[in-house]
């Protein structure tokens, strides 16, 4: 495998000028979509099949009357242990070389499986093309060295994209600088490869808890369960084998015809 | 954990069926392997309804699978695919031009229904043939039976496992679902053989209460599961799990869930049967409590669907 990939999303920089979602539907020639009103500049409440990047406007109240405006570009965190991936039973969703996940739409016959598995609600399913649909991290781009276009757009370097390994350094460092600013919430968020499924290749810095971003505070491979409820089932069945036995063995005895 | 923001496959009332006949044909084929295990004589009519019905339950199951896909023409996919298998997750194996991915239990339950499907067949074929005067093949038949038992059992079980397999708040933290479906397959499979016998007639009292306390005895499982599947998901002490779980005890899908799931499909016919059906079990009575584990079997495995799936806002 070659040296992994990573995008690093510091939302601290983040203006929301939305030039990540535009150029990632450029790019990736996503149709045209209705509008969805939400309340702020926020356009589709979540990610669609034809909006892999999505720039979330949140407000947060202080109590006092005072509010802070939050922004975050959000994307596929294409985890190091993808429910996505482990969950599809076709082998569309496989991982690169570089340690991305990807959907194959060759393969993919459509059965949707991934897009409950996803701890993070990202994968959609598209109805015209009958399969389902993701970031690749520009799958195609990264191949020719080009780098995501989200990344290339962003014009304050909220979204930086590179070999993990030098953009985890950077973010702890930024992260520190920020506390040492003053900005006590700051943390990173999926940098961490011994964290919550294996860490997440792009990861991020938040001004603040994860749950006020939409994301999970501590995500889990859902696969996680698969074992343990399979035993349990095995167990189940034992007990369901052996009263059927005891119910058909006791011969001759009360209600015999 | 707190569950973020979330998607649902949005499985539709194809799969529901899938699930509920799939429980079916597994918990009678077993049924009728046990009997017939222990007493071939004596359980002949048993056993030919039980793996009648299994072959019945299951047919339609590939067609639900293959009509609910994106792709329908792409079916196969399911069981091939041109990529190694440290590409495409945890523990996949490879075998010539097939994958079997075993910690996703969609994978897996792709191929056991393909083999339960066949000794299905197989059983039923055997059934026919016998009753047309061939012989009795000893040893294939209890192959056959053991085989398609094993699978059987998975089949009822694994789309509980599946859905434990899904990060949907309801399900993300549930262990007990696997064991759940395994118990409402055998209810239910129990209760189809307890009601086509009852309505064919014939010398059938004795096979009818022993069906009845085979049931009895699924039934009681299966309240032990769903009480275990409910308090454990609540005992996770998050708020987004305890509104998925809210949502099924309290909310817009409760009363499926307590009228039909519990009180029809559990306590009546649980009720019934201790006060007598067991003992003395008449074919009307029999029929009755049968029908009522097998829609209150449907409603269980429906609302749990149906409530897990539901994105709440
Ligand atoms: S964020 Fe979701 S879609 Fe992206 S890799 Fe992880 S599990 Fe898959
Ligand atoms: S919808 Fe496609 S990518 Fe998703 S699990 Fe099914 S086959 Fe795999």
């Amino acid at each position: 495998m070659a040296r992994t990939l990573a995008m690093f999303t510091d939302v601290s920089l983040c203006i929301g000028c939305r030039a990540c979602q535009v150029a990632c539907k450029q790019w990736n020639q996503l149709a045209p979509e209705e509008p969805e009103w939400t309340g702020t500049y926020q356009n589709h409440h979540h990610f669609t099949d034809k909006s892999y990047r999505l720039v979330r406007f949140f407000e947060q109240s202080d109590g006092q009357g005072a509010l802070t405006w939050h922004m975050m570009s959000d994307v596929c965190k294409h985890c190091a242990q993808a429910g996505c991936l482990e969950a599809c039973p076709t082998g569309a969703i496989y991982r690169t070389e570089y340690g991305t996940v990807n959907i194959n739409q060759d393969i993919c016959n459509g059965c949707r499986y991934c897009v409950s598995a996803c701890p993070f609600g990202v994968v959609a399913y598209n109805e015209d093309t009958g399969t389902a649909t993701k970031c690749t991290f520009c799958n195609d781009r990264i191949h020719n060295g080009l780098g995501p276009a989200c990344a290339k757009a962003c014009p304050t370097q909220s979204i930086r994209f590179g070999f993990r390994d030098e953009l985890a350094a950077q973010a702890r460092k930024r992260v520190d600088d920020l506390k040492r600013m003053g900005v006590k919430e700051a943390q990173l968020y999926g940098e961490d490869q011994s964290g919550p499924v294996g860490g997440l290749n792009a990861f991020f810095l938040l001004l603040d808890k994860p749950s006020l971003y939409g994301l999970p505070e501590n995500p889990k491979l859902p696969q996680g369960n698969v074992l343990v409820d399979s035993l349990l089932s095995i167990g189940a069945a034992l007990m369901v084998g052996l009263g059927a036995v005891v119910a058909f063995r006791d011969r001759g005895g009360k209600g015999s015809a | 954990m707190e569950p973020g923001l979330l998607k649902s496959a949005d499985w539709p009332f194809l799969i529901d069926l899938y699930f509920f006949l799939g429980g079916i044909a597994g918990g009678a084929f077993v049924i009728a392997t046990v009997a017939t295990l222990l007493d071939a004589q004596r359980y002949r009519d048993l056993t030919r309804v039980g793996y009648y019905l299994a072959l019945l339950a299951i047919l339609p199951g590939p067609i639900l699978l293959t009509v609910d896909l994106g792709i329908p023409s792409r079916f196969l996919h399911m069981l091939m695919v041109s990529k190694p298998t440290t590409a495409i997750g945890m523990h996949a194996i490879n075998i010539g031009p097939f994958h079997l991915k075993p910690f996703s239990p969609m994978s897996a339950g792709a191929w056991a229904l393909m083999v339960f499907s066949a000794c299905a067949f197989l059983a039923a074929l055997l059934t026919f043939l016998e009753d047309r005067g061939n012989p009795r093949l000893g040893t294939t038949r209890l192959v056959i039976g053991i085989v398609g038992g094993v699978f059987g059992f998975f089949i009822a079980a694994y789309p509980g496992v599946l859905l434990g397999a899904t990060a949907r708040p309801l399900f993300i933290s549930a262990h007990w679902l696997g064991a759940l479906f395994l118990a409402v397959g055998a209810a239910t499979g129990g209760a189809a053989i307890a009601l086509v016998l009852s309505l064919v007639g014939g010398q059938t009292s004795d096979s009818l209460s022993r069906l009845m306390k085979v049931t009895a005895i699924a039934l009681v499982l299966e309240l032990v599961f769903l009480a275990l599947f409910v308090v454990s998901v609540s005992a996770t002490g998050s708020r987004g799990i305890r509104e998925a779980l809210a949502q099924l005890l309290v909310g817009s899908d409760a009363i499926f869930f307590w009228v039909g799931a519990v009180v029809v499909g559990l306590v009546i016919p649980l009720l019934l049967q201790v006060g007598g059906v067991i003992r003395k079990a008449t074919p009307g009575m029999t029929a009755l409590v049968s029908a009522l584990v097998i829609v209150g079997g449907f409603l269980v495995k429906y609302v749990i669907i149906v409530a897990g799936q539901r994105v709440l806002s």
